[in-house]
């Protein structure tokens, strides 16, 4: 049997040490943690910004081209025979690599200004590098047993970091909720890869890809629904998104790095790298679809409910990758990843941003009791303003244009109704993200906390946000700009081009243009922006904001409030039969059962002990009187029974 | 002129039922072990009675395997006889029973 790989095989050291960096950054935090003190996140973010630049350096090996493969390929080792290990990086583990460390750099750099004072200062830098690390695994694998390895990880270091603050049982309680959540994902890859290696005798994702026209369709639909389960838990879709607004109680940088820019798009990333398996089952492409579609409009709808910064940031995060999923799923792979791409840039900016906010009021995240501030915190202000209009959608700004693909993508997939939500979402969203930048920003300040802004160190934490700025408005205008000829397409065709083809011989060009799409998307854009400033931004509604928003907290349906009752159903699905199981085994079953088995061979046990017991009697002259009594049977018998003959 | 067998059995019977009925009725140890002893007597004369008998060199070879064990009998039993009874006043024993279940 011939191994098939991916990428041109070789020795790339680079690539080796830009993998294994932050995990010496992890391991020197956690050790000398005490001894370090602050220095413990210089040296972190050192670190993971010395990846960066090792990526920067790998740029050439990631893209080359030779052989009918496109990247780089550095065997490690083998775990069994057939079961080898290896880093891949080609221009999507590339693209991955980049926002990893280039966006954790400054994550980790901004966190130096937040997390300053923490007590376990040290801990939570190990903890960051240690997730770099995890997502490194998980992307640079080159094969799907690697890649639940850095899955595995990743889902524990978010469960590190969403409980950081650990004395909050509300934080214990989200991440053991997103701990539990992510298992469940899991197993979905887990028994994917059972499937792959039953059919393919390989886990890599050469073999696999090159077997994918042999598989039988049932076989690649199993595959492809057990990878979405996993994608769909770490990338929090519908009905497994419950655990993202939780884990929101971690620290902010936590939620700008793994709960925005990086881990919860790893499910975009697994459907991406598995796209040879994706185009072969066009239901299962249609199944991903429809669910990233659904999210996009759910999350955005609940977006609309929150109170609490954080939250909101979060529930528009499940709706972007809910695009994302949307474009990766019905084929628009350039688009969807195109829209982690930019997404990283302006969530990691919205995040951070609200961190600013969040850190100059002591913690104050319910957006009530702010109000007025940009005239407190004016950089704060711009920074979230532009990353509202790019998050939105405002034409010129990169969200715009990534946006703009996911939607057109689905139409020219023939998905026409995942192009309506896609359309209505984007409204949705221009409401919700501008209901945010006002409620905050404008008006009266209404909070009671003091507001303290700059102090000695401010700008450890403005320069990554002010960096951050940059790629979230231009980034997408001058790498998505020109359709099929961008820079973007240039970049991705040796990987997708096959899939371009197909698609162009299957589907019917679509009746509209992408020009005229967006003409739409724009004008349900500005209508969503008209609504915000109508409720929120007018004249009379700064002047009656506290009497409107309790108005407006009030007179919430209660659909809303209870977030569509998805927990409520996972409860009463799942949590309360487990629970009832659980009391059962416990009170019941093990007590009586289990226990009273045991107890009767205990009973029994001791009832013949206490027979046996009453022969010995100790008294030596009673055993010799029983021993001739024994004697003189035997003797008896035998005297019987030769008689008898 | 030998000794008939039957005379060896009926002395030998008489011996062994002595020891038994003594290690049975009597109290003192050392009288039990002199019984003990007495029984392997018995059967140590109903041994060589045979051997002699039936012209065989085996029960000669068990007689003596039989002093030798029980010489050593006699050794461990008068040793936990010895040490059994020495914070006692008096030797019986009904005395004790530290083994009673």
């Amino acid at each position: 049997m011939t191994h098939q790989v991916l990428g041109v095989v070789g020795s790339y050291p680079l690539l080796v040490a830009l993998w294994l960096l932050p995990l010496a950054g992890a391991v020197i935090c956690w050790a000398l943690g005490p001894q370090l003190r602050t220095l413990a996140g210089w040296l972190a973010s050192g670190l993971v910004g010395a990846s960066f630049i090792l990526a920067v350096l790998c740029w050439h090996d990631g893209t080359q081209s030779a052989a009918g493969t496109v990247g780089a390929n550095q065997p490690l080792f083998s775990w069994m025979t057939g079961f080898d290990f290896g880093l891949l990086l080609d221009p999507l583990s590339l693209l991955w690599t980049f926002i990893i460390t280039g966006v954790g750099f400054l994550i980790v750099f901004y966190s130096i200004g937040y997390m300053r004072g923490d007590p376990a200062f040290a801990r939570f830098f190990a903890y960051m590098s240690f997730f770099v690390f995890a997502m490194l695994t998980l992307v640079l694998s080159d094969n799907f047993v690697g890649l639940l390895v850095g899955w595995g990880l990743v889902g524990l270091a978010s469960y590190f970091l969403i409980g950081f603050w650990f004395d909050r049982p509300a934080a214990v309680a989200a991440a053991r909720k997103a701990f539990v959540i992510n298992v469940v994902g899991d197993v979905g890859v887990m028994f994917a890869i059972f499937v792959i290696i039953a059919n393919v005798h390989s886990s890599g994702f050469g073999d696999t890809f090159a077997a994918a026209g042999t598989l039988g369709p049932g076989v690649i639909l199993t595959i492809c629904i057990a990878l979405f389960i996993g994608a769909a838990a770490k990338s929090a879709q519908v009905p497994l998104h419950t655990w993202l607004p939780d884990a929101m109680e971690g620290p902010t940088p936590v939620s700008a790095l793994i709960h925005a820019a990086t881990m919860v798009t790893a499910g975009v990333y697994l459907i991406a790298r598995c796209a040879p398996l994706w185009n072969a089952s066009h239901e299962a492409q249609l199944v991903v679809g429809t669910i990233g579609g659904l999210t996009a409009l759910l999350g955005a709808i609940l977006g609309t409910a929150q109170w609490d910064i954080k939250r909101i940031l979060a529930y528009s995060t499940m709706s972007q990758i809910g695009y994302m999923i949307m474009g990766v799923g019905t084929g628009a792979y350039e688009a969807g990843i195109a829209q982690f791409f930019t997404h990283a840039f302006f969530k990691a900016q919205l995040f951070l941003g609200a961190g600013l906010v969040i850190h100059a009021l002591s913690d104050e995240q319910d957006i009530r009791r702010m109000g007025g501030l940009w005239k407190k915190m004016p950089f704060a202000f711009w920074v979230m303003l532009t990353g509202v209009l790019s998050i939105s959608g405002v034409p010129g700004f990169s969200g715009f244009f990534s946006k703009d693909e996911v939607i057109y993508g689905a139409l020219q997939h023939g998905h026409p109704w995942l192009d309506g939500i896609g359309i209505v979402t984007a409204g949705i969203t221009a409401y919700y993200m501008f209901r945010l930048l006002f409620v905050t920003f404008l008006g009266e300040y209404r909070g009671e906390a003091p507001v303290h802004v700059g102090g000695p160190g401010a700008w450890i934490m403005n320069v990554p946000v002010a960096i951050l700025v940059v790629p979230s408005v231009a980034i997408g205008g001058a790498l998505l700009f020109g359709g099929d000829a961008s820079p973007w397409a240039h970049f991705f065709a040796p990987l997708f081009a096959a899939q371009a083809h197909l698609a162009a011989a299957q589907t019917p060009a679509p009746a509209i243009s992408e020009n005229f799409t967006s003409v739409i998307v724009v004008i349900v854009v500005a209508i969503g922006f008209i609504i915000a400033w109508q409720r929120y931004a007018t004249a009379a509604a700064r002047r009656d904001a506290v009497q409107r928003l309790r108005r407006e907290a009030e007179t919430m349906p209660a659909v809303l409030t209870n977030l569509f009752y998805f927990d409520a159903a996972i409860d009463a699905i799942f949590v309360r039969p487990a629970q009832a199981w659980g009391l059962f085994f416990g009170r019941v079953f093990d007590p009586r059962v289990i226990d009273g088995a045991v107890g009767e061979i205990v009973l029994i046990a001791r009832g013949l002990g206490t027979l046996v017991r009453s022969f010995q009697t100790g008294l030596l002259r009673a055993y010799a009187l029983i021993l001739v009594f024994g004697a003189a049977c035997f003797i008896a018998y035998y005297a019987v029974a030769g008689a008898a003959h | 002129m030998s000794v008939p067998i039957g005379d060896y059995v009926t002395l030998a019977s008489v011996m062994f039922f002595i020891g038994v009925i003594g290690v049975i009725v009597r109290r003192n140890p050392l009288i039990m072990l002199m019984s003990v002893e007495l029984m392997f007597n018995a059967a140590n004369l109903l041994l060589i009675a045979y051997a002699r008998l039936w012209l065989q060199n085996v029960g000669h070879i068990f007689a003596f395997i039989v002093i030798t064990v029980a010489a050593a009998e006699a050794a461990i039993g008068l040793a936990i006889v010895v040490t059994t009874f020495r914070p006692e006043k008096y030797v019986d024993v009904d005395d004790i029973a530290a083994l009673h279940g």
